[in-house]
Protein backbone atom coordinates (compact mmCIF):
# COMPACT_ATOMS: atom_id res chain seq x y z
CA UNK A 1 0.00 0.00 0.00
CA UNK A 2 2.80 2.66 0.71
CA UNK A 3 4.78 1.59 -1.93
CA UNK A 4 1.78 2.21 -4.40
CA UNK A 5 1.30 6.11 -2.43
CA UNK A 6 5.16 6.36 -3.25
CA UNK A 7 5.08 5.67 -6.69
CA UNK A 8 2.10 7.84 -7.34
CA UNK A 9 4.13 10.44 -5.46
CA UNK A 10 6.77 9.76 -8.02
CA UNK A 11 4.50 10.01 -10.63
CA UNK A 12 3.42 13.85 -9.82
CA UNK A 13 6.96 14.65 -8.87
CA UNK A 14 7.83 13.88 -12.44
CA UNK A 15 4.75 15.59 -14.11
CA UNK A 16 5.43 18.19 -12.05
CA UNK A 17 8.81 18.75 -13.23
CA UNK A 18 8.09 18.09 -16.51
CA UNK A 19 5.18 20.76 -16.65
CA UNK A 20 7.82 23.62 -16.19
CA UNK A 21 9.88 22.44 -19.45
CA UNK A 22 6.27 22.59 -20.85
CA UNK A 23 6.09 26.03 -19.89
CA UNK A 24 9.51 27.00 -21.18
CA UNK A 25 8.55 24.99 -24.73
CA UNK A 26 5.13 26.41 -24.73
CA UNK A 27 6.92 30.53 -24.51
CA UNK A 28 9.37 29.52 -27.33
CA UNK A 29 6.60 27.67 -29.37
CA UNK A 30 5.06 30.73 -29.97
CA UNK A 31 4.05 30.74 -33.75
CA UNK A 32 4.33 34.09 -35.59
CA UNK A 33 1.32 36.06 -36.80
CA UNK A 34 -0.06 35.92 -40.50
CA UNK A 35 1.21 38.55 -43.04
CA UNK A 36 -2.71 39.21 -43.22
CA UNK A 37 -3.35 39.26 -39.61
CA UNK A 38 -0.24 42.05 -39.57
CA UNK A 39 -1.07 43.77 -42.50
CA UNK A 40 -5.28 44.19 -41.13
CA UNK A 41 -3.74 46.07 -37.65
CA UNK A 42 -1.54 48.34 -39.84
CA UNK A 43 -4.22 49.10 -41.78
CA UNK A 44 -6.44 50.02 -38.80
CA UNK A 45 -3.94 51.72 -37.39
CA UNK A 46 -3.12 54.17 -40.12
CA UNK A 47 -6.77 54.49 -40.47
CA UNK A 48 -7.76 55.25 -37.04
CA UNK A 49 -4.67 57.74 -36.78
CA UNK A 50 -5.13 61.21 -35.78
CA UNK A 51 -4.34 62.98 -38.79
CA UNK A 52 -5.24 66.55 -37.27
CA UNK A 53 -2.26 65.81 -34.92
CA UNK A 54 -0.04 65.40 -37.43
CA UNK A 55 1.77 68.90 -36.85
CA UNK A 56 1.24 68.26 -32.72
CA UNK A 57 4.86 67.92 -31.09
CA UNK A 58 5.25 64.56 -29.79
CA UNK A 59 8.33 62.99 -27.93
CA UNK A 60 11.36 64.26 -29.65
CA UNK A 61 13.55 61.23 -30.86
CA UNK A 62 16.72 63.18 -31.07
CA UNK A 63 16.41 65.52 -34.49
CA UNK A 64 18.94 67.56 -35.92
CA UNK A 65 19.90 70.90 -33.61
CA UNK A 66 19.77 74.75 -34.26
CA UNK A 67 23.41 74.58 -36.14
CA UNK A 68 22.38 71.91 -38.66
CA UNK A 69 18.87 73.64 -39.22
CA UNK A 70 20.51 77.16 -39.53
CA UNK A 71 23.20 75.50 -42.28
CA UNK A 72 20.48 73.55 -44.09
CA UNK A 73 17.99 76.81 -44.03
CA UNK A 74 21.36 79.25 -45.95
CA UNK A 75 21.65 76.09 -48.91
CA UNK A 76 23.99 73.90 -47.02
CA UNK A 77 27.64 74.29 -46.10
CA UNK A 78 28.94 75.27 -49.84
CA UNK A 79 26.61 78.15 -49.99
CA UNK A 80 27.82 79.38 -46.11
CA UNK A 81 31.63 79.09 -47.23
CA UNK A 82 30.97 80.94 -50.19
CA UNK A 83 29.30 83.46 -48.12
CA UNK A 84 32.36 83.70 -45.80
CA UNK A 85 34.48 84.06 -48.59
CA UNK A 86 32.25 87.33 -50.03
CA UNK A 87 32.50 88.81 -46.81
CA UNK A 88 36.24 88.99 -45.78
CA UNK A 89 36.76 90.29 -49.60
CA UNK A 90 34.23 93.04 -48.77
CA UNK A 91 35.64 94.01 -45.35
CA UNK A 92 39.17 93.83 -47.28
CA UNK A 93 38.54 96.19 -50.28
CA UNK A 94 36.58 98.36 -47.85
CA UNK A 95 39.55 98.81 -45.40
CA UNK A 96 42.66 98.74 -48.36
CA UNK A 97 41.82 101.10 -50.91
CA UNK A 98 43.32 100.08 -54.53
CA UNK A 99 46.24 102.18 -55.88
CA UNK A 100 44.35 101.59 -59.70
CA UNK A 101 41.16 103.49 -58.01
CA UNK A 102 43.00 106.56 -56.91
CA UNK A 103 42.98 107.94 -60.93
CA UNK A 104 39.83 106.53 -61.83
CA UNK A 105 37.58 109.25 -60.99
CA UNK A 106 39.95 111.46 -63.36
CA UNK A 107 40.10 109.41 -66.09
CA UNK A 108 36.10 109.48 -65.74
CA UNK A 109 34.91 112.63 -64.90
CA UNK A 110 37.89 114.80 -65.82
CA UNK A 111 38.84 116.52 -62.39
CA UNK A 112 39.36 114.72 -59.31
CA UNK A 113 36.74 113.51 -57.03
CA UNK A 114 36.41 115.38 -54.16
CA UNK A 115 33.03 116.08 -52.96
CA UNK A 116 29.71 114.38 -54.58
CA UNK A 117 26.06 116.46 -54.34
CA UNK A 118 23.56 113.71 -53.90
CA UNK A 119 21.28 116.12 -52.57
CA UNK A 120 21.52 119.23 -54.68
CA UNK A 121 20.87 122.70 -52.84
CA UNK A 122 18.24 124.97 -52.82
CA UNK A 123 20.59 128.18 -54.24
CA UNK A 124 19.53 127.30 -57.79
CA UNK A 125 15.91 127.94 -56.88
CA UNK A 126 16.69 131.19 -55.05
CA UNK A 127 18.41 133.33 -57.75
CA UNK A 128 15.56 134.25 -59.90
CA UNK A 129 14.11 135.69 -56.98
CA UNK B 1 15.32 62.47 -39.57
CA UNK B 2 15.63 59.96 -42.44
CA UNK B 3 12.74 56.89 -41.94
CA UNK B 4 14.56 54.55 -41.37
CA UNK B 5 16.61 56.15 -38.79
CA UNK B 6 13.46 57.31 -37.29
CA UNK B 7 12.07 53.23 -36.86
CA UNK B 8 15.58 52.46 -35.42
CA UNK B 9 15.44 55.01 -32.96
CA UNK B 10 11.75 54.18 -32.17
CA UNK B 11 12.93 50.50 -31.86
CA UNK B 12 14.77 51.37 -28.87
CA UNK B 13 12.11 53.73 -26.98
CA UNK B 14 9.49 52.36 -24.71
CA UNK B 15 5.88 51.22 -25.60
CA UNK B 16 4.80 54.68 -23.98
CA UNK B 17 6.81 56.47 -25.94
CA UNK B 18 6.17 55.33 -29.80
CA UNK B 19 2.46 54.96 -28.90
CA UNK B 20 2.56 58.93 -28.05
CA UNK B 21 4.88 59.37 -31.76
CA UNK B 22 1.63 57.71 -33.35
CA UNK B 23 -0.92 59.70 -31.57
CA UNK B 24 0.82 62.71 -33.02
CA UNK B 25 0.49 61.42 -36.51
CA UNK B 26 3.57 58.94 -36.89
CA UNK B 27 3.13 56.08 -39.33
CA UNK B 28 6.27 54.50 -38.26
CA UNK B 29 5.02 54.20 -34.88
CA UNK B 30 1.80 52.17 -35.86
CA UNK B 31 4.91 49.78 -38.13
CA UNK B 32 6.71 49.57 -34.85
CA UNK B 33 3.87 49.02 -31.90
CA UNK B 34 2.08 46.79 -34.71
CA UNK B 35 5.34 44.30 -35.06
CA UNK B 36 6.04 44.59 -31.37
CA UNK B 37 2.76 44.04 -29.42
CA UNK B 38 0.57 41.74 -31.93
CA UNK B 39 2.69 38.25 -31.32
CA UNK B 40 2.24 38.83 -27.79
CA UNK B 41 -1.50 39.45 -27.46
CA UNK B 42 -2.15 36.71 -30.12
CA UNK B 43 -0.15 34.37 -28.01
CA UNK B 44 -1.94 35.24 -25.19
CA UNK B 45 -5.52 34.86 -26.92
CA UNK B 46 -4.51 32.03 -28.42
CA UNK B 47 -3.70 30.35 -24.94
CA UNK B 48 -6.94 31.56 -23.01
CA UNK B 49 -8.80 30.41 -26.00
CA UNK B 50 -7.55 27.81 -27.86
CA UNK B 51 -8.62 28.76 -30.98
CA UNK B 52 -6.20 30.28 -33.79
CA UNK B 53 -8.94 32.22 -35.60
CA UNK B 54 -10.74 33.28 -32.42
CA UNK B 55 -7.79 34.35 -31.10
CA UNK B 56 -6.76 36.35 -34.06
CA UNK B 57 -9.97 38.46 -34.01
CA UNK B 58 -9.02 39.06 -30.28
CA UNK B 59 -5.87 40.28 -31.38
CA UNK B 60 -6.88 42.93 -33.88
CA UNK B 61 -10.32 44.04 -31.70
CA UNK B 62 -7.73 44.66 -28.59
CA UNK B 63 -5.38 46.76 -30.90
CA UNK B 64 -8.29 48.72 -32.27
CA UNK B 65 -8.87 49.24 -29.20
CA UNK B 66 -5.38 50.51 -28.49
CA UNK B 67 -5.06 52.68 -31.42
CA UNK B 68 -8.61 54.66 -30.22
CA UNK B 69 -6.87 54.95 -26.96
CA UNK B 70 -4.05 56.49 -28.20
CA UNK B 71 -5.46 60.19 -28.22
CA UNK B 72 -6.13 60.37 -24.43
CA UNK B 73 -3.60 58.18 -23.38
CA UNK B 74 -2.35 59.99 -20.17
CA UNK B 75 1.42 58.90 -19.93
CA UNK B 76 2.41 57.35 -16.28
CA UNK B 77 -1.05 56.27 -15.60
CA UNK B 78 -1.21 52.32 -17.05
CA UNK B 79 1.75 50.22 -18.95
CA UNK B 80 0.16 49.29 -22.47
CA UNK B 81 0.99 46.31 -21.99
CA UNK B 82 -0.86 45.78 -18.83
CA UNK B 83 -3.63 47.81 -20.68
CA UNK B 84 -3.26 45.61 -23.58
CA UNK B 85 -3.12 42.23 -21.70
CA UNK B 86 -6.36 43.44 -19.52
CA UNK B 87 -7.86 44.11 -23.02
CA UNK B 88 -7.82 40.76 -24.16
CA UNK B 89 -8.52 39.09 -20.92
CA UNK B 90 -12.08 40.96 -21.22
CA UNK B 91 -12.27 40.01 -24.60
CA UNK B 92 -11.59 36.64 -24.31
CA UNK B 93 -13.76 36.15 -21.08
CA UNK B 94 -16.91 37.34 -23.13
CA UNK B 95 -16.04 34.64 -26.14
CA UNK B 96 -15.71 31.89 -23.61
CA UNK B 97 -19.00 32.87 -21.92
CA UNK B 98 -20.64 33.27 -25.60
CA UNK B 99 -19.63 29.98 -26.20
CA UNK B 100 -21.13 28.28 -22.96
CA UNK B 101 -24.32 30.41 -23.71
CA UNK B 102 -24.37 28.63 -27.36
CA UNK B 103 -26.41 25.55 -28.06
CA UNK B 104 -24.87 21.92 -27.59
CA UNK B 105 -25.49 21.42 -31.38
CA UNK B 106 -23.31 24.24 -31.79
CA UNK B 107 -20.34 23.32 -29.45
CA UNK B 108 -20.26 19.73 -31.37
CA UNK B 109 -19.23 22.07 -34.38
CA UNK B 110 -16.49 23.71 -32.38
CA UNK B 111 -12.69 23.05 -33.24
CA UNK B 112 -11.35 19.83 -31.16
CA UNK B 113 -8.16 21.06 -29.02
CA UNK B 114 -5.98 17.80 -30.09
CA UNK B 115 -5.86 15.62 -27.51
CA UNK B 116 -2.35 14.23 -28.09
CA UNK B 117 -2.58 10.87 -29.89
CA UNK B 118 -2.85 8.36 -27.19
CA UNK B 119 -1.48 5.68 -26.96
CA UNK B 120 1.54 7.47 -29.60
CA UNK B 121 4.53 5.66 -28.53
CA UNK B 122 7.07 7.51 -26.52
CA UNK B 123 9.33 10.31 -27.86
CA UNK B 124 6.15 12.07 -29.67
CA UNK B 125 6.66 14.89 -31.32
CA UNK B 126 6.51 18.63 -29.60
CA UNK B 127 3.41 19.97 -30.97
CA UNK B 128 1.85 16.77 -29.25
CA UNK B 129 3.04 17.91 -25.92
CA UNK B 130 1.46 21.39 -26.63
CA UNK B 131 -1.83 19.83 -27.42
CA UNK B 132 -1.61 17.88 -24.28
CA UNK B 133 -0.54 21.27 -22.30
CA UNK B 134 -3.71 23.23 -24.11
CA UNK B 135 -6.11 20.40 -23.62
CA UNK B 136 -5.44 20.99 -19.80
CA UNK B 137 -5.12 24.81 -19.42
CA UNK B 138 -8.54 24.87 -21.21
CA UNK B 139 -9.79 22.10 -18.25
CA UNK B 140 -9.04 24.87 -15.53
CA UNK B 141 -11.01 27.55 -14.49
CA UNK B 142 -10.94 30.87 -16.01
CA UNK B 143 -9.09 32.80 -13.57
CA UNK B 144 -6.21 29.94 -12.84
CA UNK B 145 -5.72 29.72 -16.29
CA UNK B 146 -5.13 33.33 -17.42
CA UNK B 147 -3.24 34.10 -13.75
CA UNK B 148 -0.87 30.73 -15.25
CA UNK B 149 -0.70 31.90 -18.65
CA UNK B 150 0.62 35.38 -17.62
CA UNK B 151 2.78 33.56 -15.23
CA UNK B 152 4.44 31.31 -16.55
CA UNK B 153 3.94 31.66 -20.46
CA UNK B 154 3.89 35.35 -20.50
CA UNK B 155 6.67 35.51 -17.98
CA UNK B 156 4.93 38.23 -16.29
CA UNK B 157 5.79 39.10 -12.68
CA UNK B 158 2.63 38.98 -10.07
CA UNK B 159 2.07 42.80 -9.33
CA UNK B 160 1.63 42.86 -13.07
CA UNK B 161 -0.38 40.37 -13.47
CA UNK B 162 -2.12 41.97 -10.19
CA UNK B 163 -2.90 44.82 -12.23
CA UNK B 164 -4.18 42.87 -14.98
CA UNK B 165 -6.61 40.72 -13.51
CA UNK B 166 -7.58 43.40 -10.74
CA UNK B 167 -7.38 41.62 -7.94
CA UNK B 168 -4.25 41.20 -5.16
CA UNK B 169 -0.86 39.92 -5.35
CA UNK B 170 -1.73 37.29 -2.84
CA UNK B 171 -4.49 36.19 -5.27
CA UNK B 172 -2.58 35.79 -8.02
CA UNK B 173 -0.10 33.63 -5.86
CA UNK B 174 -3.13 31.51 -4.54
CA UNK B 175 -4.62 31.20 -8.50
CA UNK B 176 -1.46 30.45 -10.29
CA UNK B 177 -0.09 27.63 -7.24
CA UNK B 178 -3.78 25.84 -7.59
CA UNK B 179 -3.53 26.04 -11.18
CA UNK B 180 -0.24 24.19 -10.96
CA UNK B 181 -1.77 21.76 -9.17
CA UNK B 182 -4.50 21.32 -11.22
CA UNK B 183 -2.41 20.93 -13.93
CA UNK B 184 -0.12 18.38 -12.81
CA UNK B 185 -3.44 15.91 -11.86
CA UNK B 186 -4.38 16.36 -15.33
CA UNK B 187 -1.21 15.59 -16.91
CA UNK B 188 -0.73 12.93 -14.65
CA UNK B 189 -3.56 11.17 -16.07
CA UNK B 190 -1.41 11.90 -20.04
CA UNK B 191 1.73 11.09 -18.78
CA UNK B 192 2.18 8.37 -22.01
CA UNK B 193 1.49 11.20 -24.45
CA UNK B 194 4.17 13.38 -22.55
CA UNK B 195 6.16 10.88 -23.52
CA UNK B 196 7.51 9.71 -19.41
CA UNK B 197 8.45 6.92 -18.07
CA UNK B 198 5.50 5.07 -16.59
CA UNK B 199 7.99 1.85 -14.91
CA UNK B 200 7.34 1.48 -11.32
Amino acid sequence: MTTGNDGMRRKDGQVEAGLDDLFTAARSARSAPSEALMARVLADALAEQPRMAMQAPGPRLRGPGLWARLVWALGGTGALAGMGTAAVAGLFLGLVQPVGLAGLDEAVLGAPLETVELIPGIDGLLEGN
Amino acid sequence: MPRDMQAEAMAAASDEVVLARYAAGDPVAARVLTQRLVPRVLGYAARLLGDGAEAEDVAQEAMLRLWRAAPGWRAGEAQVSTWLYRVVTNLCTDRLRARKRRPAAALDEAPEVPDGAKGAEAGMMEADRMGALQAALDALPERQRQAVVLRHIEGLGNPEIAAVMDIGVEAVESLTARAKRALTAILSGRREELGYDDGE
